[in-house]
């Protein structure tokens, strides 16, 4: 049972094999070439054939004509008769041709002599016997010199017409006629053809069966080339088995250098998870290190403190002084947990605010800024309506943050948000002392800070939540001329209704 | 030495007699076939064997290329037809030899024949239709078709549509055979003999009328050859019927032999030649 999508295929010359269309356009060249020929061979066989046939049936009314002149003269109607019947229908001979009829005529259109003379009676006016008869003794008798007529066709029933006009000291006498029936030359002509066509036939089983054979090694690699390519696009590089090179041609070369190819994203797939590996345990190791060394830094102001308080338990004095250092100090380890958690559970995406809380975000900002003279600039030209992963917003209120922080007196903040479908796009420029270039690739990295107080899991967090709903982040930044980073974050699909 | 050269010239002299005479020419017409050749081989190495002397047969197509021959003294002997034999020739130039016996006589017919499938029953009815002679100078082939015309007042010319010669009385039967003419005036010899050898063509005519009896077409030799050989050759010929090598010769020329009969044989011959000239002075006259 043929499923309608292979039945399409197999009716959709488009999704044919290669191999299929190259056997079939070379049988269908060699077909087409084979009896193109053969045609033009048949054809000119046939032509040849005709004309000789004319040659001949004039040949024979000329023999006839040479001794008919002095016989007509004479009224010889024996030697007339004989003259006909011994030139043209000579018994046993094997002239490959077949007399029809054969006539002499006097300048009357009488006949003086007739291979058929029982039906055509010497003496008396020859009668045409049909309408093309009739045709052909008024050509012949108004012939001059000498020519071939015909009845024009390809059958059996074809003839040619030798026709010799008979003079006498420039008086016109009579006419021969000799006419040779084709049926002979129409047997050879399709003995001919047949042997041809079978030739030709022949070449075009041979010359598809070449084809099929030529088209299947020539697409077998090409094929193939394909099966590893297909399994590149499915990341299955590994597990690849290189094309077998049988010729050096350009399908050769093709095979060799897609091998060459297929090995070497093998080797560099294999590096690449090497690496990556490598980084996993790096950034684990970092993590690790930093979540020891942000620990660890309070606990040990915690267990001094607790030290001494155990060694006075009686001085109110260093309680009401060392409980609010503990209290601080355990506060701190809960920050650094909490940002650790928000950052390594940040595939869940949360819950959905209106865009225009974003703008909320302004007045934050402004009071984070405080009495710092930093100037800010706030463009809003998204979708009033949209609704976007509340994340978004810690982003954006992260990156403010920073470049609040970061900005001297007399410095810019840029906020600029806007849809180009189907990313929403947040621009957060400032024209800081820029980042050094030293330090661009570790912008990202966990427990990574420039400032004294800062923890270095801000940037970090923005990253794993913008890599988590799919977006991206970028940092345009030079020394002396202020950082922007550009955040695009796909959101048209979460539009609310 | 006297008897080795008689001996010597009574050996060579018959030799040199024999190359030294001239040949014997015997001409012939379409009377018998001259398309046998192999017979008429047979038959002058015969008459060689028994002249001791070369004889060559002439064959000319027409009585009268032969009757040319024996006027200008190019044969010796002809076998002709009775009509030219009884006509007038000043000086004679030839004499009865022997006449052949067909069938117990000196005698034969002319049939006038028509196509098988015709609807001609009678002479009559060939009037106004095409007519093959056989040549002018025969007897069975042209006189005595000429005679039945010539009853009616009328000539070749007004009675038939069209007539020819065909000079040889087996192409007279090919062409009513094969259509060509209507009718047809040959010797009844000749058509018996093509009866056997090629029933093919007089299968395909039919005889609607026959002749009474003439003359036998006779052997003639020519005024002035010696009478030794013109005896000789008669005495050879007559003697024919009588040795097994002439027999076998005559059986395939379909006769009896040959027999010695007065020139009155011909009379009915020159009964119709005086018709004729009566009729119309342009033919030739007879010998009374």
């Amino acid at each position: 049972m043929i499923t309608d999508s292979r039945r399409m295929r197999i009716f959709n010359p488009r999704s044919w094999s290669l191999a299929i269309k190259i056997s079939l356009t070379i049988t269908t060249v060699v077909t087409a070439v084979g009896f193109m020929i053969g045609a033009v061979i048949v054809e000119q066989d046939w032509k040849n054939l005709k004309d000789e046939l004319g040659e001949k049936a004039i040949l024979l009314s000329e023999s006839v004509a040479i001794t008919a002149s002095k016989a007509m003269l004479r009224k010889d109607y024996w030697s007339l008769y004989l003259s006909l019947k011994n030139m043209v229908a000579r018994p046993g001979t094997k002239a490959g041709h077949e007399v029809i009829t054969a006539m002499i005529l006097d300048s009357e259109g009488k006949v003086q002599a007739h291979l058929n003379s029982a039906n055509n009676p010497v003496g008396l006016l020859y009668s045409p016997k049909n309408l093309l008869d009739k045709n052909l003794f008024e050509q012949a008798m108004a012939a001059r010199s000498s020519v071939v007529l015909n009845n024009g066709t390809f059958s059996k029933t074809g003839f040619q017409e030798g026709i010799v006009p008979l003079f006498s000291d420039q008086k016109y006498l009579g006419v021969v006629r000799v006419r040779l029936s084709v049926a002979r030359l129409y047997e050879k002509a399709n003995n001919t053809a047949f042997i041809v066509l079978t030739t030709i036939f022949c070449f075009v089983i041979i010359g598809s069966i070449m084809g099929t054979v030529i088209s299947r090694r020539m697409v077998k690699p090409l094929t193939a080339v394909t099966r590893g390519l297909e399994a590149v696009g499915r990341g299955e590089m590994t597990d690849f088995s290189p094309v077998p090179v049988k010729e050096l041609d350009e399908i050769g070369r093709l095979s060799v250098t897609f091998n060459k190819i297929m090995a070497e994203l093998a080797e560099k797939k294999m590096l690449e998870e090497e690496v990556a590996m490598s980084e996993k345990l790096i950034a684990l190791g970092r993590i690790t290190a930093g979540v020891a060394h942000e620990v660890n830094n309070p606990l040990a102001g915690l267990l001094n403190c607790i030290d001494t308080l155990r060694k006075n338990p009686d001085d109110k004095q260093l309680i009401d002084r060392y409980l609010p250092v503990i209290d601080q100090g355990l506060h701190r380890i809960k920050e650094i947990v909490n940002n650790l958690l928000v950052g390594l559970k940040s595939d869940d995406i949360g819950e959905t605010v209106c865009i225009k809380q974003i703008d909320k975000l302004r007045d934050l900002i402004v009071a984070e800024i405080g009495d710092k003279d930093i100037d800010i600039v706030w463009e809003n030209h998204a979708d009033c309506d949209l609704y976007i992963p509340g994340m978004i917003e810690q982003i954006a209120c992260n990156l403010l943050k920073n470049a609040v922080e970061i900005l001297p007196d007399g410095g810019t903040i840029n906020f600029r948000m806007y849809q180009d479908d189907p990313y929403l796009i947040i621009e957060v420029s400032d024209n800081g002392p820029g980042i050094p270039s030293n330090i661009k690739n570790q912008l990202f990295d966990p427990f990574f800070t420039t400032k004294t107080n800062g923890t270095g899991l801000g940037l970090w967090i923005v990253y794993r939540q913008i890599q988590s709903m799919g977006g991206i982040i970028e940092v345009i930044s030079e020394e002396g001329q202020g950082t922007t980073f550009y955040v695009a974050v796909p959101v048209i699909t979460m539009r609310a209704v | 030495m006297r008897l080795i050269y008689l001996i010597i010239l009574f050996w060579t002299t018959p030799v040199y007699a024999d190359n030294a005479k001239p040949p014997l020419r015997f001409g012939l017409t379409a009377v018998v076939l001259t398309e046998n050749l192999r017979l008429l081989d047979q038959w002058s190495q015969y008459l060689e064997d028994k002249l001791g002397r070369k004889v060559h047969f002439v064959q000319r197509k027409s009585y009268r290329e032969v009757m040319d021959l024996l006027d200008s003294g190019s044969v010796e002997f002809a076998w002709i037809c009775g009509f030219p034999y009884i006509q007038t020739r000043e000086p004679e130039s030839l004499k009865l030899l022997t006449v052949p016996v067909y069938r117990r006589a000196p005698r034969y017919h002319s049939y006038i024949i028509v196509h098988h499938n015709s609807p001609f029953q009678r002479f009559r009815d060939l009037k106004g239709r095409t007519f093959a002679f056989s040549d002018p100078d025969s007897n069975s082939g042209f006189l005595y078709p000429l005679v039945l015309i010539t009853e009616r007042r009328e000539s070749p010319e007004t009675f038939f549509r069209l007539s020819f010669f065909t000079f040889n009385h087996a192409e007279t039967v090919q062409a009513v055979s094969e259509g060509v003419a209507d009718g047809g005036a040959v010797d009844s010899y000749i058509w018996e003999y093509l009866a056997i050898h090629r029933p093919e063509i007089t299968k395909k005519t039919r005889i609607i009328k026959k002749s009474p009896s003439f003359g036998f077409p006779p052997i003639v030799s020519r005024t002035g050859v010696d009478t030794d050989i013109v005896k000789q050759m008669k005495v050879v010929l007559e003697d024919m019927k009588n040795d097994t090598p002439g027999k076998a010769i005559l059986a395939q020329l379909m006769l009896d032999g040959f027999g010695d009969y007065p020139d009155s044989l011909f009379n009915e011959i020159r009964a119709m030649a005086n018709t004729i000239q009566r009729a119309s002075p342009k033919y030739p006259h007879t010998s009374d």
